[in-house]
C-alpha cells in the first residue's frame, strides 16, 4: 500500500468550490473523509501544508494520488460521478500509434493520449510524478506490468511507432546525460538502464517509440529521450503513453492518468493505437477507453450481507455516491465501474462500496447470537497444566523467539556432523541471527542464562513452546512440535537436582518413565539420559558438556532436561 | 514513649547492658561502670557492648557520667625498624667511634652515604648529638666523637626494648624518657619518628532515671529467657510459655525470596486466550512451516502480490516444495484465481502455478491456520481462534522481531453478516481494550470484503488500532468448502502488552535478561 505527498491547497482547489464554500480545507475535514477512499493521515507539515497519506487498497491505483482522493470525495459531496466525455469521444482522431510485429514476446501492449491545455504547473507536476512513481512502482511491479512515460506533445510528429530494434541501431540522448548513447550503452551504463533493463533483458531487439520523423521518445520502460521526454513547469500539452505485460492494466492505467489530467483542466484527446493482430480488445483500440461492463447483482444478495434492510433506491443512492453508473430494477441493481476502476471481482465488492458510501457508522452493530462452546486444544491443556507444575517447582518462565542461528543451535551445542545436526533454514535469511527454527528448547535457555550471568543465583528456567523437527518423512519435511525445555544453573547444579524435578513432573502427569543412558555430544559422558515412557523416547535430560557451556559463555554447571508436551498427552 | 513498649522493643544485648549497670547501681553509689567492665559483668565482647551503648544512648536509658583521657605510647613502624637496625642518633655515634679508633676521619656526608640516612634525618641526629656533647665537628667539616655519653641514644635504646610488641602509659615512663618519647613522637607535620602517643578514652556510664525505671521493669518481668526464634523444642515441651519473643522491627526491608514464576507476557497471553475461551471460541493449532498455497493461495492472494515477494516471506532451504496439495481444494482454489471458478466472481485472470503452490515457507500470517481450518469441515456455527507464530521478512528493530504471535480467528454461520462482523469487534473492544469507545473503518485485506478496521480508545494509549476484520471472500470459502458466511478477524495486541509490561521495545517480549524478565510486573 503506497503513501503518497499531497498539498492542501492544492487537494483544496481540485475538490472544487461546492464542496468546502469559500472557507478553506483543514486537515481535520480531509481526515475525516479519508475513511471513503481508505486513506489514513500519517503525517503533517502544518505551515506548508504537506500531508502524507497512507492509501490501503492495493486494489484502488486510481486513488493513488491528490486528484484521486479528491475526486472520490467531490463525488460524495456532489452526489454525482464527474463526467469525463472523451471515452465517449467521436472517430475523428486522426492521431495514431502503429505497434510493430513481434512485440507480443517482448511487451505487447500500448495505450496512449494527449492531454492539451493542460498548464503544468510546480505542484500539478510534483503530483503527476509521484502518481507515474506509485502506479509503475506497486501497481505495475516495478515497470515489470505497468510502465508510465510523459513527453513533451508539441515535440512529437505523429504517427508514432512502438518499435522494436537492435541495440546499436538507434542512438540519442536519454534523460540525465548530456551526449547521446546507444541503446546497448544506456543498458549498460545509464542507472535506470541498469535498475530497469532486466525487463527486456534476453530479446534479440527491444523496444522504442520513435515518431514519424524518426525521434525517439524514449526506450520502453527504461528511459526517456532528453530532448522530448522531459516534462517542464510550463508545459501546455502532454503526450502520455502506457506499456505493459497485461492489456487491461495498461488500459485501466491510461485512463487513470487522463482522468487525472483532465480533473487539472487539460481537453484529453485520444489516439488510436493499432495492433498487428486483433487483441481481446480488436486490432485498432482507441484509448483511453471505458472497457468497464454492467453486472446485475441481487439487492437480495446485498441486503443479505450487510444484515440491513436496505431499499433499491438507497443502494442506488449509496452507489451513485461512490461514482459508479448504477440503476435499479425491482430485485437487482445493474452496476458499472467509473473507468479509472477495474476491481469488480465479485459483487461483494460492490457490498462493501455500499457500506463505505453510506458511512460504517450507518451499520448498528449486533452480537452474532449462535451458541458456541469455547475450548483450548489438547496440546495447550498440557502445556498450560506443565507450566503451573514447573511453576509451582519453582522455575521461571521464558519465551523466546523461534528463530536462531546454526551455530547457536548446532555448532555451540557439539552437534555439527552428528546426527542431530538437521534443522529447518531459510534460503533467504535477512541475516545470520535468525536463519533456522530451532529445533530445541535448551539453546534458547542457554542465550538467557548466557546474558544473565549477573542475576542472582540459582537461575531456574523453563519455557513451553514451538519448535520445528526436520523430518524428511513429513509433508512439509519437518514437523512442529510442542516442547518444554527446563534448566538449573547454579554452583552446584547436578544431574540429581534436574532428576527430581523431572521425576516429580512426571508423577504429577501420572506418566510412568525410565531413563536410559545415552551418549550425547551436548552432555556429560555418563551424565544423560533418554526419557523413555512405555518405550518410548519422549525426551532427554542430562548434565551440558562444559565446552557447550564455553561456547555460550556460561560460567555456572547447568543441567537440562526437554519433554515433547504431545508425547506427555499421549495414553496408552 | 511507653515504657512497655519500649522495653518489648530493647534488643537481647541492650538488656544485659541495662540489667549489669542495675547491679552495679545496688552495689556501689556512684554505680558507674566503665566499657571494659560491662563487657565483663554482661559477659559481652567488646563490639557489642559498644552497639548497645550507642542504642541506649540514643533512647537515653543511659548517660555517659565521666571519662578518662590516657596518653598511651607505641612504636611506629618506624620504631619497630630502629629497634632493628639502630636509630640514626645510635648509628651516627657508632659510626663516629668506629672511626674514631681506626683514625679515619668522617664528614658528615661520609656518614650519610656510610649509612643511608636521610638529609632530615642526619640533621636532627647530629643537632642532639652536638647538643648532648657526644660529638664535635672539627675543621674539614669532619665529625669526632668526644667520647661522652648520649643520653639520648641510651634513652631511645631503653625505650625501643620496653616498648616492643607491647603498650605504656606516658606517665608511667621515668621523666627522661618521658621526655625523650615526647621528643620523637609522631606529631602532625612530622611523621617520620619511632613513637606515637595515642590517647586511649575510658567511659564510664551509668543509668539515666528511665534507665533506672526500665531495669527496674525488666526485673520485675522476671528472669523469662527472651528468645528471637520459635523451635519445635519450644512448643514439644511447652517451654515457650517462660520465654519471651523478641518483637521485631517489621519496618526492615526483607531478604530476598526467588520464586517461580509465569514469563509476563505470555501471562497476558493466556489472559487474550482464556477471554476468547470465554467467548466460546475453540483453539485452532498450526505448523511453523506451511505451503504457499496454506499460507497465501487458498487466502485468495494472487500468487504474483507484493508481498509474496521474496523480500517478504521467509522460504524454507529444504526441501522447498511439499509433496502435494489435497485435492479438491487444490483444483478449486486454482479455479477461482484463473478465472473465479464456481464462485460468481472474475478471479484474477493469471496463470495459476501449481508448483509455486507447493512452495514451503515459514507461516507469515496466522490467517493459514483459518484456512486449514475452513478446509477441515469446521463446525457450523463454529468460533474459532488461533494464537499463532508468524514470521515476517522484516529487519529487527524496535518496533519488528523476526517472529511474533498473531491473534486471529473465524466466526461461521448462517447469522453471519457485516453488522454482526461489527457487533463482534464492538465485543473486542470491551473485553479486550477495556474500551468505552470504539469506531470502525473502511480497510484492506486481500481475503476479505467488506473489510474494517478496529480502532478503539483505550484508557491508556487513546485511540489505537486493535484489529482488522472481514468478511471471507467467496473466493477463499467456497473452495475450501464453506458456503456459510465467515467472519475473519485478527487482534494487534503486542502493543498493549508492551503498555501492559511497562516495555518500549517490542524485543523485550522476549526478552533474555533474567533481571528484566523476574523484575516485571503486568499490569492487566
Amino acid at each position: 500500500m503506497p503513501t503518497i505527498s499531497i498539498n492542501l491547497k492544492d487537494f483544496a482547489q481540485l475538490l472544487g468550490r461546492q464542496a468546502s464554500g469559500n472557507r478553506p480545507v483543514t486537515a481535520e475535514q480531509l481526515e475525516a473523509w479519508l475513511p471513503l477512499v481508505k486513506g489514513e493521515l500519517k503525517d503533517q507539515d502544518a505551515e506548508t501544508g504537506e500531508l502524507r497519506i497512507e492509501l490501503q487498497d492495493s486494489n484502488r491505483p486510481d486513488l493513488w494520488s491528490c486528484e484521486g482522493i479528491a475526486r472520490q470525495i467531490r463525488i460524495k459531496l456532489d452526489g454525482a460521478a464527474p463526467a469525463y466525455p472523451f471515452f465517449q469521444a467521436a472517430k475523428t482522431q486522426k492521431r495514431r500509434v502503429q505497434v510493430a510485429p513481434g512485440l507480443d514476446r517482448v511487451r505487447p501492449y500500448l495505450a496512449a493520449c494527449v492531454a492539451n491545455g493542460y498548464p503544468v504547473t510546480e505542484e500539478a507536476l510534483t503530483q503527476l510524478i509521484q502518481v507515474q512513481e506509485k502506479l509503475a512502482d506497486i501497481f505495475g511491479r516495478k515497470r515489470h506490468t505497468v510502465s508510465i512515460g510523459l513527453y513533451r506533445f508539441p515535440a512529437i510528429v505523429f504517427p508514432v511507432t512502438y518499435d522494436l530494434v537492435k541495440p546499436d541501431e538507434v542512438r540519442f540522448t536519454p534523460l540525465g546525460f548530456e551526449e547521446k548513447m546507444s541503446l546497448r550503452e544506456i543498458l549498460a551504463v545509464h542507472p535506470k538502464g541498469l535498475e530497469y533493463g532486466p525487463i527486456i533483458a534476453g530479446h534479440e531487439r527491444v523496444p522504442i517509440l520513435h515518431d514519424a520523423e524518426g525521434q525517439v521518445l524514449s526506450l520502453t520502460p527504461i528511459i526517456n529521450s532528453r530532448e522530448i521526454g522531459e516534462v517542464r513547469v510550463g508545459d501546455q500539452a502532454l503526450f502520455v503513453e502506457v506499456t505493459g505485460t497485461d492489456l487491461l492494466m495498461v488500459l485501466l492505467t491510461l485512463n487513470i492518468m487522463a482522468v487525472n489530467l483532465a480533473d487539472r483542466g487539460a481537453s484529453i484527446e485520444p489516439v488510436d493505437v493499432v495492433y498487428p493482430e486483433a487483441t481481446d480488445l480488436g486490432k485498432t483500440i482507441r484509448t483511453p477507453i471505458d472497457f468497464g461492463r454492467a453486472r446485475s447483482i441481487p439487492i437480495k444478495m446485498i441486503e443479505a450481507a450487510l444484515g440491513q434492510a436496505l431499499s433499491a433506491d438507497q443502494i442506488r443512492k449509496a452507489l451513485l455516491d461512490y461514482g459508479y453508473a448504477a440503476s435499479v430494477s425491482r430485485d437487482n441493481v445493474s452496476v458499472k465501474l467509473p473507468p479509472y476502476r477495474n476491481d469488480l471481482m465479485h459483487a461483494v465488492d460492490v457490498v462493501e462500496d455500499v457500506a463505505i458510501s453510506r458511512g460504517y457508522s450507518d451499520f448498528a452493530p449486533v452480537m452474532p447470537s449462535q451458541f458456541t462452546v469455547g475450548s483450548l486444544s489438547r496440546v495447550e491443556q498440557v502445556s498450560d497444566r506443565l507450566r503451573d507444575l514447573m511453576v509451582g517447582i519453582g522455575f521461571q518462565e521464558i519465551i523466546s523467539n523461534i528463530m536462531a542461528s546454526r551455530p547457536e543451535l548446532i555448532d555451540r551445542m557439539r552437534l555439527a556432523g552428528t546426527e542431530w545436526d538437521r534443522i529447518v533454514e531459510v534460503e533467504n535469511a535477512m541475516s545470520q541471527t535468525f536463519s533456522c527454527l530451532r529445533q530445541a528448547i535448551t539453546p534458547s535457555l542457554l542465550k538467557v542464562e548466557a546474558a544473565s550471568s549477573r542475576s542472582f543465583y540459582p537461575h531456574r528456567l523453563f519455557e513451553v513452546g514451538e519448535v520445528a523437527l526436520f523430518d524428511p518423512a513429513n509433508d512439509a519435511g519437518s514437523r512442529t512440535v510442542m516442547k518444554l525445555g527446563a534448566l538449573i544453573a547454579h554452583a552446584s547444579a547436578n544431574f540429581s537436582e534436574a532428576h527430581s524435578c523431572l521425576d516429580l513432573l512426571l508423577y504429577y502427569l501420572d506418566c510412568p518413565y525410565q531413563l536410559e543412558p545415552l551418549a550425547h555430544p551436548s552432555f556429560l559422558e555418563g551424565r544423560a539420559g533418554y526419557i523413555l515412557s512405555h518405550g518410548r523416547p519422549i525426551g532427554l535430560i542430562g548434565e551440558l558438556h562444559p565446552e557447550v557451556l564455553e561456547h555460550w559463555q556460561v560460567t555456572m554447571p547447568s543441567v537440562v532436561f526437554e519433554l515433547e508436551v504431545d508425547r506427555l498427552g499421549e495414553k496408552t | 514513649m511507653d515504657m512497655t513498649a519500649l522495653i518489648d522493643s530493647l534488643h537481647p544485648l541492650e538488656i544485659k547492658v541495662l540489667t549489669a549497670l542495675k547491679a552495679e547501681q545496688a552495689k556501689a553509689p556512684s554505680g558507674a561502670l566503665r566499657d571494659d567492665e560491662i563487657s565483663q559483668h554482661a559477659s559481652l565482647e567488646a563490639s557489642q557492648v559498644s552497639m548497645a551503648i550507642g542504642w541506649l544512648l540514643a533512647k537515653s536509658l543511659i548517660k555517659e557520667q565521666h571519662k578518662t583521657v590516657t596518653p598511651i605510647v607505641s612504636l611506629t613502624k618506624i620504631g619497630e625498624r630502629y629497634f632493628e637496625k639502630y636509630s640514626p642518633v645510635e648509628r651516627i655515634l657508632s659510626a663516629v667511634r668506629d672511626a674514631g679508633q681506626t683514625g679515619k676521619r668522617l664528614t658528615i656526608q661520609d656518614i650519610q652515604s656510610r649509612e643511608e640516612l636521610e638529609a632530615s634525618e642526619m640533621s636532627g641526629a647530629i643537632g642532639t648529638l652536638k647538643k648532648e656533647g657526644a660529638i664535635r665537628i672539627v675543621s674539614g667539616g669532619c665529625v669526632e666523637a668526644t667520647g661522652n655519653p648520649s643520653p639520648t641514644a641510651e634513652s631511645l635504646r631503653t625505650l625501643l626494648q620496653q616498648l616492643r610488641g607491647t603498650k605504656r602509659e606516658l606517665t608511667a615512663l621515668a621523666e627522661p624518657l618521658r621526655r625523650v618519647v615526647e621528643q620523637h613522637a609522631v606529631k602532625r607535620g612530622n611523621t617520620n619518628e619511632p613513637f606515637r602517643i595515642d590517647d586511649h578514652v575510658d567511659r564510664w556510664y551509668v543509668l539515666t532515671p528511665e534507665g533506672g525505671t526500665a531495669a527496674d521493669l525488666l526485673v520485675q518481668q522476671g528472669p523469662s529467657e527472651e528468645v528471637s526464634q520459635l523451635t519445635p523444642e519450644l512448643l514439644k515441651d511447652g517451654s515457650w510459655r517462660t520465654k519471651r519473643f523478641r518483637k521485631y522491627t517489621i519496618s526492615l526491608r526483607p531478604p530476598r525470596v526467588l520464586a517461580g514464576k509465569r514469563h509476563p507476557y505470555r501471562e497476558f497471553l493466556d489472559l487474550v486466550k482464556h477471554k476468547l475461551v470465554s467467548m466460546g471460541f475453540e483453539e485452532m493449532r498450526g505448523s511453523l512451516v506451511e505451503n504457499e498455497f496454506w499460507n497465501m493461495d487458498a487466502l485468495y492472494m494472487p500468487q504474483f502480490h507484493p508481498a509474496r515477494a521474496i523480500h517478504d516471506v521467509y522460504f524454507v532451504k529444504e526441501p522447498t516444495h511439499a509433496r502435494g496439495i489435497a485435492e479438491p481444494f487444490l483444483s478449486q482454489v486454482a479455479a477461482v484465481h484463473r478465472d473465479g471458478g464456481k464462485t460468481g466472481s472474475t478471479g484474477w485472470g493469471y496463470a495459476y502455478d501449481q508448483e509455486r503452490a507447493r512452495r514451503l515457507v515459514l507461516r507469515s500470517q496466522g490467517t493459514a491456520v483459518s484456512a486449514r481450518t475452513l478446509a477441515s469441515g469446521p463446525k457450523v456455527p463454529g468460533k474459532y481462534f488461533s494464537i499463532a507464530r508468524c514470521f515476517r521478512y522484516d529487519a529487527v528493530d524496535a518496533t519488528h522481531a523476526c517472529d511474533f504471535f498473531q491473534v486471529e480467528g473465524i466466526v461461521l454461520g448462517p447469522d453471519i453478516n457485516f453488522r454482526t462482523l461489527l457487533g463482534l469487534l464492538n465485543l473486542f473492544a470491551v473485553e479486550m481494550a477495556q474500551a468505552k469507545e470504539s469506531r470502525f473503518l473502511p480497510a484492506y485485506f486481500p481475503f476479505t470484503e467488506p473489510s474494517v478496521e478496529l480502532h478503539v480508545r483505550h484508557p491508556k494509549l487513546n485511540w489505537i488500532e486493535l484489529g482488522g476484520a472481514g468478511l471471507f471472500r467467496p473466493e477463499v470459502t467456497l473452495p475450501l468448502g464453506v458456503d456459510v458466511p465467515v467472519i475473519a478477524w485478527g487482534l494487534g495486541l503486542d502493543r498493549m502488552a508492551m503498555v501492559a509490561l511497562g516495555i518500549h521495545d517490542i524485543r523485550d517480549l522476549f526478552s533474555t535478561d533474567l533481571d528484566l524478565i523476574r523484575t516485571t510486573r503486568g499490569k492487566f
